[in-house]
């Protein structure tokens, strides 16, 4: 079991570990056997057949895969409603991408929605828009009229001559592709538009409108279109009169931002950047109303994941659907070009660690075995400062003159605050010149309401004892997870230099790179295991629960142990050998005790000891308060 | 988009010259230097007669953001003004002065002014922005009367 050990950047590549799976059930036994590359990450994209009870089946796609469902849904409903990509776009978007809805309303009141989705001009309002306009008349009203009649050369190969033609677009909304409104020559008063937004009047301009016929100059259409998806990040853009509700179809954002019609003044990297960022923004808003899809939420990354098995809220009581998007890192723009940290053989740091997330709840992590309303339940009692105020009630108290909070941190009965020098009894609370002679011995400690007082707090100091025992053991896995990734960060430095001054191969020092990438996961699943047991109520389960995660604790410690031990040249063989079988060892742990919660809750086997989402309340006994 | 802003604030300033709503003033501050500060505006708005509103002119800035008109601009009552609508800072709580909302760059200055003019008489209750104004339009009308009546008697024009 020497040199058969591989290393792959691309884990991808080399996935053969099914064996494991089967293995790992009776797991104590021959863990010496065990090759080195049987074991891998658990993490994979489409990986075979048969997966692990905590697993969860899902795809990752990009964003351009996600636009081509989008485009499929649009064409779907082109041909059910028969209408132009365009409109069937907007109406799409309207209804949140619900094609049932969508296609049921249209057959109702086609009229209505599409008025409501901003792809037609409501007959009824034609007036009134019209007098808006008239507000400014000097400028507004006729430009807006004479933009019908405009010469402008307009890049749109699809004209609608008149403004009956928006019209129509609801009587025949197939008709009408909400392009850019231009018209042919017209003969009669070559009067220069104005445009409405800039005021401007230069012969040059171009004259541009959606269906409803309100136009503008491109510059004003393009300065603003930019304004909306940059600053307000909004992909429905309205047109810029008061009240008119028609939205921009893809097609003319396209036009105003990245084609001919693009303003010549305009900056065109901005305009770019504009655009891309529309396309993203209509992808979101696609995957966001649809719940089968979820955007990867790591900084600047645009994949989607699909995860059909976890879209709803009930099935979060039973799997925790953990999932990555396939990429890996963090772009250097997203995290203000910080240098990467110079590891050239790439362990696991902030800047290359594979997008993992769950799928059903916000936390962007691994948060196995523990399912989502646990895990959330338990970081929001960490967050919460609800346990600083236990702390604070169960070791201070307040100076009944001037409210400081006061630590007793020794000595005697009498007090003195620091602040406002009033000297009380530490026990009664009392004013201490009542106590007479009866000096450090307060003679009212076992009334009534002093025992109460004491009963309270030192409850209060036992579920505070409680919280602080898991919390410390979260916290500790947390920070020695870290911890190890920097030892191992030093670790590889040295054995780098090794290969260099030995014979060693780069294969022969490789073996604490996976080590300690066990180490950091197993932690991660230890951590989470006391947020599990925290809530888990007192039983059989929780015991067995609490023995698997006693014996994974203890073989990463082991391990962990052995990563920090020195590195000789003379060593190397044998520490190589133990890493490596301790190693493997862990890894099954992890597996059984992840493999163990995952079916135990499928099973409907663990029961809390507080009430959590989607669980049935704990019987009153098993509360604790 | 400098260019338009400060091309559209001129010509908003030459069309209010021109002609604008009676009782009505705007035009633009003046630097320390005294030249004409076209981002910033001061503007007055009087009460509708037959409110009681009626007699006040009420003060108002305008600051306009560089990205002006694809952005309304801030309307300021100075010094804040009591309405139910008007924030405590003395900002104009109104859906056509927001850019989420109904804001569009065809909006002139002159309808932004009627428009807080009928906002004035004609609060929004689904929208308050502040709470001494709300609670007493809510609760108490006559006093609320009475207090909008003693604004305006303070806000006379001079």
């Amino acid at each position: 079991m020497s040199s058969d050990y591989e290393i792959s950047d691309n884990e991808g590549d080399y996935y053969d570990s099914d064996e494991m799976m089967e293995d790992y059930q009776n797991d104590d036994q021959d863990e010496d056997d065990m090759e080195m590359d049987d074991y891998n990450d658990d993490f994979r994209i489409n990986t075979g057949p048969k997966r692990k009870s905590y697993e969860v089946d899902y795809t990752s796609l990009s964003q351009s895969s996600v636009e081509e469902s989008l485009k499929e849904d649009v064409d779907h409903i082109c041909g059910i409603l028969g209408v132009d990509p365009a409109v069937a776009a907007l109406l799409l978007r309207h209804q949140g991408w619900n094609k049932e809805s969508l296609i049921e309303k249209y057959m109702e009141t086609p009229t209505k929605v599409l008025v409501d989705s901003g792809a037609a001009v409501p007959e009824p309002a034609r007036e009134p828009i019209v007098r808006a306009h008239s507000v400014d008349r000097s400028a507004a009203g006729p430009s807006s009229r004479r933009a019908i009649r405009s010469n402008s050369k307009l890049l749109s190969s699809l004209t609608l001559p008149t403004r009956s033609s928006a019209q129509k677009s609801i009587s025949s909304p197939a008709a009408s592709a909400s392009k850019f409104r231009k018209d042919a020559k017209s003969s009669e008063e070559p009067e220069s538009f104005v445009c409405p937004i800039c005021f401007d009047d230069s012969p040059e301009l171009k004259p541009v409108a959606l269906d409803c016929g309100h136009s503008a100059c491109s510059g004003c259409w393009n300065a603003y279109t930019i304004s909306k998806i940059r600053d307000e990040g909004e992909h429905c853009i309205r047109c810029m009169t008061e009240g008119c509700a028609i939205v921009a179809p893809d097609d003319f954002v396209h036009n105003i931002l990245v084609s001919d019609a693009a303003p010549p003044g305009s900056d065109t990297n901005e305009n770019l950047v504009a655009w891309t960022r529309f396309q993203e923004l209509l992808v979101r808003s696609f995957v966001s109303s649809n719940s089968k899809l979820k955007f990867c939420p790591y900084p600047g990354c645009t994949n989607t994941v699909s995860c059909p098995s976890a879209t709803s809220k009930s099935v979060l009581t039973t799997m925790v659907p953990i999932v990555s998007c396939g990429a890996k890192g963090i772009p250097r723009s997203a995290n203000d070009k910080k240098p990467a940290p110079s590891s050239p053989s790439g362990i696991t740091s902030l800047y290359d660690k594979e997008h993992v997330f769950c799928f059903g709840c916000p936390i962007e992590s691994d948060h196995r075995p523990v399912v989502c309303g646990v895990a959330r339940l338990w970081l929001k009692k960490c967050e919460d400062d609800s346990e600083t105020a236990n702390w604070i009630k169960s070791n201070t108290k307040e100076c009944s003159k001037c409210q400081s909070t006061i630590e007793k941190n020794g000595g005697c009965n009498h007090m003195t605050c620091k602040k406002c020098k009033y000297e009380f009894c530490w026990v009664c609370m009392g004013p201490w010149s009542e106590h007479g002679t009866a000096w450090y011995s307060c003679n009212r400690y076992d009334e009534k309401g002093g025992i109460e007082a004491r009963d309270a707090q030192s409850r209060s100091r036992a579920s505070l004892e409680r919280y602080l025992h898991y919390y410390n053991r979260w916290a500790n896995h947390e920070q020695s997870a870290k911890l190890s990734v920097e030892l191992y960060a030093k670790t590889e430095k040295k054995m780098e230099d090794m290969q260099i001054t030995s014979d060693l191969t780069w294969i022969e020092v490789q073996f604490m790179k996976k080590a300690v990438e066990e180490v950091e996961k197993c932690r991660m699943t230890l951590k989470w295991t006391y947020a599990m047991a925290y809530y888990l109520a007192r039983g059989n389960e929780k015991d067995l629960f609490e023995d698997n995660q006693r014996d994974l604790e203890k073989a990463v410690e082991d391990l962990s142990e052995l990563l920090e031990s020195p590195i000789e040249t003379e060593n190397i063989p044998v520490l190589r050998q133990k890493v490596t079988d301790k190693t493997v060892y862990v890894q099954k742990r992890n597996e059984i005790v992840l493999e163990d919660t995952a079916t135990g809750f499928l099973d409907g086997r663990w029961k809390w000891n507080v009430s959590v989402d989607g669980f049935e309340d704990p019987a009153e006994e098993v509360r604790i308060d | 988009m400098s260019g338009i802003c400060r091309a559209r604030l001129s010509e908003e300033r030459k069309q209010w010259r021109k002609d604008h709503p009676f009782g009505f003033y705007a035009k633009p501050a003046k630097n320390a230097d005294g030249s004409m500060n076209l981002l910033e505006w001061e503007v007055g708005i009087p009460g509708k007669t037959n409110t009681a509103w009626e007699g006040g002119l009420f003060k108002l800035t305008m600051i306009f953001p560089e990205d002006y008109p694809s952005k309304p601009p801030k309307c300021k009552f100075t010094p804040p003004l009591f309405h139910p609508n008007v924030y405590p800072s003395g900002t104009v709580c109104l859906s056509i002065l927001d850019e989420e909302k109904s804001w569009k760059p065809a909006i002139t200055i002159r309808q932004i002014l009627l428009g807080i003019q009928d906002l004035l008489n004609d609060p929004n209750v689904l929208d308050p922005a502040q709470s001494d104004a709300y609670t007493m339009f809510k609760n108490d009308k006559l006093a609320y009367e009475k207090k909008i009546k003693q604004q305006a008697r303070d806000n006379l024009p001079k």
